[in-house]
Order: C-alpha cells, then sequence, then structure tokens
C-alpha cells in the first residue's frame, strides 16, 4: 500500500516536473523593453516657458551674497539635455559659471583661456546650454561697459565692488529677457517652418539615398525680407556626380525667394537676422 | 600707462562682440508638387514661317514644338506646364529679355524660350531656361536638325530641361518598340510596332501573319530582336530597322526565345529549349559563335545583363517554382535573389545598375516591383488582376509594362495596354497605343 | 441492465458516426466534376483523332506530370499511330493565362515533351513526331475561371500531314 502511494507520487512529482520545464515562459528570455523616456509636453506659447528660470534667479541672488572669488579650475560645463526642460544644472555649475565671469577680472592670460571655453561650450551643447552661457557672456559684455570693472583693472581692490554691481545689475532684470536671448521659441520656430514647408517643391529625381542636405545662410531685413543668401558647402554644387546637390539647392533657393517676407519674430532682430536653414529632403523621399 | 593700453587692447579683442550663436532652423519637410514651368511658344521670323509651312504643313511651328515639351513635362508628373493663355509676354521677347515679374505673377518658378529658323534647309533651334524667382538663366543651348525631325526637337529640348532641374538625365528622345494586338483572344493576330515615347509615329516592322512576340532594341537602336513563329517555327530572330531585313538568329535545333541584347550590342542572348528542357545562350552577331551559359534540367529564361555586361539576372524553376537568379556572365556563381511567397519572373536589370524590376504572382495577383541587386530592399509598386513584363526607361527611373483587361468572365470585352509608372510608385499613366499593345521595350536615348 | 446501456449507447455512437461521415462524403463528390486535382477531366474541347482517340492531355497549374488519364489517351494515341505508321504529329504545348509569357512558352515546350516521350515509349519513332509551343497565345476558352484555365493547360497531337 505504502509503496503503491510512493511510486504514484513519485510519477506525479516527474510529471508536473515535464509540464513545467516544457511551458513556454520558463524557456524564454525576458522581453528586452526599451528603458522609458520620460518626456514632458511643453505647453506653446509666444515665449518660451522654461520652468528652471526661477531656480536660476534663485541662484544667481545667492551668488551675488557670495564674497569669495574663487579662482577655480575652469572645469568643462555639465551638458544639459535639450529635451528634458526640467533639467536644472547644479548648484555647482551654476556657481562655476558665475565664477568664471568673475574671474574675468583677473589677469589676462586666464581671460583667454576662458574665452576659449566659452565658444568651446556654445558649440557643443544647444539652446538651453547656451541660453545659461549667454548669460555669462552678458555679465562679460557688462564688465567692459561697466567703468568700475575698467578701474578694477588697474586697482584689484575695487575688483569687488565692480562685481557687485555687475552682479546687482544682473538680477534687476527680468527673468524673461535673460532666457529668451538666444534661439527662437519653439512657436516661432514652427511658424517658420511651416511657412518654408509650404513653399518647397522638393524636386523628385534627387537619388533618395544620398546626402540630401543644403545649408544656407540667410541675412534678413527686419521685415523678414531677404538681403543675402550663401550656400554653404558652395564647392559641393559642381562636384562631378553630385549634379543633384545642385538641383537640391536651387530649389532650397527658390523655396526662400517664394516665401519673402519670412515669418520672423516681431522682436528681437539682432538675434535673428542672421538665421541658417537646413533643408534635409531626405525624410520626404525616404517614406 | 602701456601696461592699461595693452590690457584694454586685450579686453576688446577678446570680448565676444554681442555675437549671437547662429540660429538654425530644420527644414525637413516641402511639398511634393509639380514644379509650375511655363512653357512660352518657340518664336520664328516671317521667312522662316512660310517655307516652314510649305514643307512641313504645320501653321505655327513654334507652337507645335512648345506643346511636344508641355506634354512631356506634365507626362513626367514632376512638372506642371502653366496654360499659354496667361502668358504675358510674347515668345520673342520673352526670349531676349524676360520680364521675370510679369512670369512670377502666374506662379511661374521656371521659364521656357526659344527660337526657330530655317537655315539652308535646316531647322536651327535655340532656347533658353530661366529661373524666375532668382531671375536669372540658367540654361541656354542651340543645335540644328532636318525640318521634318521637330518633333526630336520638342523632345531633345525636354530632356535638356529635365536634367537641368532633377539633376536626372532625361528620357524624352526615345523610342518604345512593342507587339500591336487585334483580334478575339483566342486568335490574337499580332505586329511588331515602333513608336515616339510620346505615342506619336507608329510604324508597324511585321505584317501580322505570323505570331511574334517580346521585342526588344539593341543598344545602338537600329537593330531589334525578337521572337517570330515564321514558318511554324519558333525562332529569334533580328530585324533592321532602317531596311527591314530579318535574319534569323543561329541555327539551333529547336525553339529560341526570349532575346535580349549584351549591353554592347555585339551579342544575343536567349533561352534555346530542347526535350524539355530550356537553358540561357548567347550567340556573337559577328563571328557566330554559340555560348552555352546555363546548364540545368530546369527551365532558365528570361535573361537581361547588368548595365556593365557583368553580371545576368534571369528566371528559373529550378527551385520548383519561378525565383529571380543572379550569375556572373559566365554562368558560374548562380545566386538566387527572390524569395517571398509566389512566383516571380522577367526580371529587368536597371541602366542605372542598382535594381532589378519584376513581375510577382501571389494569391491570383500580378505586380510590378524593384529590388535591390542582391534582393533586399523588395518594393511592389502596382497590383493588378493581369499585368506583367516591365522595362526601364534609359534613366532607370520610369517602367513601362502591359496590362490586359477583361470585361466579363467569359473573356469579352478582352483588351491589352501598356502603362508606365516611376519608380516611387507615383504617376501611373496610360501610354496610348494606336491599337492594344503589350510586351514593350524602351530604347536608349537617341540623341547620344 | 449495464450491458444494454452500454450496447445502445455504442449503437448510437456508430449511427451518429455514420449519418455524418455519409454528409461529408455527398458534399465532396456535387463541386466540380470536370476538373480532378487541378487536372480538366472533361470533354469540352476534346477533338478526336480517330474512333475513341481523344487529341488532347491536360495538365496542373505550373506542371507537366502526366496523369493516369491522360496516359491512357496517349496509349491509345499510339496504338493508332502505330497502326498509321505513314502519319507524323506535332505535338502543340500550351499554357493558361495565369504566368508570365516567356516561361509559359518554355513550360508548354515541356508539357508537349512530356506527351512526346510516353508515346516514344510505346513504339513511336521520335522522327514522327515534332513538338512545338504557342505558351499561353492560343487558348481554347478566354474566359477567366479555374475551368476554363484548366481547358487551356493542354497538348495537343495534330496530324501534321
Amino acid at each position: 500500500m505504502h509503496r503503491s502511494l510512493v511510486i504514484s507520487f513519485g510519477f506525479h512529482i516527474v510529471i508536473v516536473i515535464l509540464t513545467v520545464l516544457s511551458l513556454p515562459f520558463i524557456a524564454k528570455k525576458p522581453i528586452d523593453l526599451p528603458p522609458l523616456i520620460s518626456i514632458e509636453l511643453i505647453q506653446i506659447t509666444d515665449k518660451t516657458n522654461i520652468p528652471f528660470a526661477p531656480k536660476a534667479k534663485k541662484i544667481i541672488e545667492k551668488i551675488k551674497k557670495e564674497k569669495d572669488t574663487l579662482v577655480s579650475e575652469q572645469a568643462p560645463p555639465k551638458k544639459v539635455k535639450k529635451e528634458n526642460p526640467k533639467a536644472v544644472p547644479s548648484p555647482d555649475q551654476k556657481m562655476k559659471k558665475i565664477d568664471e565671469a568673475k574671474s574675468e577680472a583677473i589677469p589676462l592670460p586666464e581671460k583667454k583661456a576662458k574665452k576659449v571655453k566659452m565658444t568651446e561650450e556654445k558649440k557643443q551643447n544647444p539652446t538651453k546650454e547656451d541660453t545659461k552661457v549667454k548669460q555669462v557672456s552678458e555679465f562679460e559684455k557688462e564688465e567692459i561697459i561697466d567703468p568700475n570693472k575698467i578701474a578694477a583693472l588697474i586697482d584689484k581692490s575695487k575688483k569687488e565692488i565692480a562685481e557687485t554691481t555687475k552682479t546687482t545689475n544682473r538680477v534687476t532684470q527680468s527673468q524673461d529677457k535673460n532666457m529668451n536671448i538666444s534661439g527662437l521659441t519653439l512657436s516661432e520656430e514652427d511658424a517658420l517652418k511651416a511657412q518654408i514647408f509650404g513653399c518647397w517643391s522638393i524636386p523628385l529625381g534627387l537619388p533618395y539615398n544620398e546626402n540630401l542636405l543644403v545649408k544656407i545662410k540667410l541675412k534678413l531685413q527686419p521685415d523678414g525680407s531677404v538681403i543675402k543668401t550663401e550656400i554653404l558647402d558652395h564647392a559641393r554644387m559642381n562636384k562631378p556626380g553630385q549634379g543633384f546637390y545642385k538641383v537640391l539647392a536651387e530649389s532650397a533657393l527658390r523655396a526662400i525667394q517664394l516665401c519673402q517676407p519670412l515669418r520672423v519674430p516681431t522682436t528681437g532682430y539682432e538675434r535673428w537676422k542672421d538665421l541658417q536653414l537646413n533643408f534635409d529632403a531626405r525624410e520626404m523621399l525616404e517614406g | 600707462m602701456k601696461k592699461i593700453k595693452y590690457l584694454i587692447f586685450i579686453l576688446f579683442i577678446t570680448i565676444p562682440t554681442k555675437s549671437f550663436s547662429l540660429i538654425e532652423v530644420d527644414i525637413t519637410r516641402g511639398n511634393l508638387n509639380p514644379l509650375p514651368i511655363a512653357v512660352s511658344p518657340l518664336s520664328y521670323n516671317q521667312e522662316s514661317r512660310s517655307a516652314l509651312e510649305k514643307e512641313l504643313k504645320i501653321e505655327d511651328l513654334g507652337s507645335e514644338i512648345s506643346k511636344v515639351i508641355e506634354n512631356n513635362l506634365k507626362k513626367s508628373g514632376l512638372f506642371n506646364p502653366l496654360n499659354n493663355d496667361a502668358f504675358l509676354q510674347k515668345p520673342d521677347i520673352a526670349h531676349l529679355k524676360p520680364r521675370f515679374e510679369d512670369w512670377a505673377l502666374i506662379k511661374a518658378q521656371a521659364l521656357l524660350t526659344g527660337k526657330v529658323d530655317l537655315q539652308d534647309e535646316k531647322l536651327r533651334v535655340e532656347f533658353r531656361l530661366w529661373d524666375v524667382l532668382a531671375g536669372k538663366e540658367m540654361l541656354a543651348l542651340a543645335f540644328t536638325t532636318v525640318p521634318k525631325n521637330w518633333r526630336r526637337v520638342g523632345h531633345i529640348i525636354t530632356d535638356k530641361v529635365y536634367e537641368r532641374l532633377t539633376g536626372e538625365k532625361g528620357y524624352f528622345d526615345t523610342r518604345i518598340i512593342y507587339v500591336a494586338e487585334e483580334g478575339p483572344k483566342t486568335k490574337r493576330i499580332k505586329k511588331l510596332a515602333i513608336m515616339d515615347q510620346d505615342g506619336f509615329n507608329t510604324k508597324y516592322l511585321t505584317l501580322g501573319k505570323e505570331l511574334v512576340l517580346t521585342p526588344r532594341f539593341s543598344p545602338t537602336n537600329q537593330i531589334v530582336t525578337y521572337l517570330s513563329y515564321f514558318r511554324n517555327l519558333p525562332r529569334v530572330y533580328i530585324l533592321d530597322i532602317e531596311t527591314g531585313i530579318q535574319e534569323v538568329v543561329g541555327d539551333f535545333p529547336g525553339m529560341t526565345f526570349a532575346p535580349r541584347f549584351s549591353p554592347d550590342g555585339k551579342k544575343i542572348i536567349m533561352s534555346f529549349a530542347k526535350d524539355g528542357n530550356s537553358d540561357i545562350y548567347t550567340m556573337d552577331l559577328e563571328n557566330r559563335i554559340v555560348e552555352r551559359i546555363t546548364n540545368h534540367p530546369s527551365i532558365d529564361t528570361s535573361p537581361s545583363y547588368s548595365p556593365d555586361g557583368k553580371y545576368i539576372t534571369f528566371n528559373s524553376d529550378r527551385s520548383g517554382y519561378q525565383q529571380i537568379y543572379v550569375m556572373r556572365s559566365d554562368g558560374s556563381k548562380t545566386k538566387r535573389i527572390s524569395f517571398g511567397n509566389g512566383l516571380y519572373g522577367t526580371p529587368v536589370w536597371s541602366p542605372r545598375g542598382d535594381l532589378i524590376a519584376f513581375t510577382r504572382l501571389h494569391r491570383g495577383k500580378f505586380y510590378i516591383g524593384v529590388m535591390r541587386t542582391d534582393g533586399k530592399g523588395e518594393r511592389l509598386l502596382t497590383e493588378n488582376y493581369y499585368q506583367e513584363a516591365p522595362s526601364w526607361s534609359p534613366n532607370g527611373r520610369v517602367l513601362i509594362f502591359y496590362r490586359e483587361t477583361k470585361s466579363g468572365d467569359q473573356g469579352e470585352g478582352f483588351s491589352a495596354k501598356l502603362w508606365s509608372i516611376d519608380l516611387t510608385g507615383y504617376n501611373e499613366r496610360l501610354v496610348e497605343t494606336e491599337t492594344d499593345a503589350s510586351d514593350p521595350s524602351w530604347s536608349s536615348l537617341l540623341s547620344n | 441492465m449495464i450491458l444494454s446501456k452500454f450496447y445502445r449507447n455504442t449503437f448510437l455512437v456508430l449511427l451518429l458516426s455514420l449519418v455524418l461521415s455519409a454528409c461529408a462524403t455527398q458534399k465532396a463528390v456535387k463541386i466540380d466534376s470536370k476538373i480532378q486535382g487541378d487536372v480538366y477531366t472533361g470533354t469540352d474541347s476534346v477533338k478526336y483523332l480517330a474512333d475513341g482517340v481523344k487529341d488532347r492531355v491536360f495538365f496542373a497549374t505550373n506542371e507537366s506530370v502526366l496523369t493516369t488519364a491522360s496516359r491512357d489517351t496517349l496509349r491509345k494515341q499510339a496504338a493508332w499511330l502505330r497502326k498509321n505508321s505513314d502519319i507524323t504529329v506535332v505535338l502543340e504545348g500550351h499554357c493558361d493565362e495565369r504566368g508570365t509569357r516567356e516561361y509559359n512558352l518554355a513550360l508548354g515546350e515541356r508539357r508537349a515533351n512530356a506527351a512526346k516521350d510516353y508515346l516514344m515509349t510505346y513504339g513511336i519513332a521520335s522522327d514522327r513526331i515534332s513538338v512545338i509551343s504557342y505558351g499561353k497565345e492560343r487558348p481554347v476558352d478566354s474566359g477567366s475561371s479555374p475551368l476554363a484555365w484548366s481547358k487551356n493547360r493542354r497538348s495537343v497531337t495534330v496530324k501534321a500531314n
């Protein structure tokens, strides 16, 4: 009696194990889900509303209170992702920036080095980062005009006074003006894009497996009409085997001509009077 | 003091001079609308006019030529020729100095003007292509030809304009050879026919007494090859268009069919069927040497050379069903390249060398498609109850093929017509022929 | 008691299964009496070389295999040819329209040769038989139905003299 029970129990276990082993979910590898990217939907308004602006104000005020002039190593700024508006630059970063500005007061060789770093930063990081860098250059700009600053060059003791004045000036300016220093706001950019999309007749005969990017620099009047156009990589126009590039460039120029006057923002002429349009036909032709 | 000056100097040159980084806007979309172009009738002076009228029996040659051009541009699907009635400037003035504002008013982005003269019995043509928006001349050419070639003048101008505005060579100064069909489906009468690519100047090369099929142009355009059932013996023939002389190709003891020319025009490649097996052979037209290319108990047919002559694509059922293969031109290194469901046939190598067009039959439907020469990137362009046999335009951009339709289940209302479609799948259109038509083949550019 | 119940149940089950299978077979018979295994079995377009000697055999789509019925027809043809030893024939191979033109020319040739080979195994000399393919150029039925197409997939023996 016991024996048969044990045997029966044994077989049952074997069957269960077999079933379990052959079930698909055991054998399969776990599914590779792509990591979730958090996206925040931005409301498009006339002025780009970037959440971190208020924080920047706080930081600037904080710096104002600081007394010591850090002659820090000019570490390259951390790159802030363009897509994530919630990216708050760390206080350290902000400090470093301000420090760089302050350190401008310090003698020359370092200044040169900093200059280089500034331009590097600008190239590496798109708009948001630019904003921050821009702030710094604003500082520098202020410096030159600031008579105190110049006097400070002569007399280092006066340096700190100059800085304080400078930073005071900085903070009293409106928040928005700081943020809109560079780049078109999202809605301005969209408006311009939509306008040009409508004017650009893409030549259908282009080979869809080649580089179809044409960059054109524009000089604009305040009313949006074009003073001058310049095709970057002009040499490619006459290269053998790249005949389609000429056709592509000409179609882009026609689009610009057709769309005059361009839909430009109503203010801030200084920032968009030089504009670069990158025409890329790849998406339309490949799809 | 000097030190201060030095400092100030350095300050000035190192400050960032109020430079904002250049704003870049990405334009990744546009419209795929045909380019609006104004084709002004060609101008010509009074003396030429009367002489031309007398010779060609045409009233307004300048206008007729521009109509040829307009028609070509419109059918390509890439251009939108604007209505003549809206033109503000007269042809002769426009050709000398166009008032771009006038043309921009009617929304033209390009303008074509020209002049035609009769000089020493010859037709002299001059034309200019203008960029209306930029306000400058894009192209200016002149050439001479015999008056009766006036239609070709229109085609040649179209080719130049097309090339200038799209970057690709044109395909308008070409001819199409096809089989003209008549009669009930059970007893079709078939003749070889040639026409200009725009449907004009149709000429019949055979009388219809014997069945003729699958004609092809030689690259030199003077000879054609085809299959004929002359004396009930289906064999491959060549025919000289100028002289009309026909000649059988080789001396084969069985049916030869599916003939094409090699890219240098020196050889004919075809299938030879014996004892139930069809293999691919070539024959040199000069020394008559015959070479066997495939040797397999399956059906091997529809061979097509790559433009450099190094490879051949063909149709074989060696895997059990019709599929497409590629091999070296000596028959070695055969590789299958079609793998989708259904049957594949009629492979044709593009003159650009990058694609192979084919017919595919799947679940009762016929498709015309293209694939890369390694078989990847298969794209089906059009679907129909019955269609087959694509042929490439010389610039490798347009495919011409034929379709059969019936209005009833019993075979009533049977008709066959030529159709063309752009490589992108757009612009599918009927190619007008005088009669029903099938088996089209496109010539290379005549003006080379 | 239990046994009779057992017998009754078995009987019911058997009866039910018989009823069901009978229905099934009845349906199959009705569908297409003229096509079997994709090969035409009717006599619609068929002509006769002599009494009881059909002039043609039919094939399945894309096939050149001879069916039993085809072989029977060809044996009769061979017998007739042996009796009339001065007659030469042409075997015409044909296809339906649901294929590309050039491949069909080759397939027609293959079908005609399949018939020729069979005739030769019954003693007919090869110089009495020539072969020609018409691909899909000469259908007997221009309709667009499987029935019409099956009539076109054929090899026809035609008197040459």
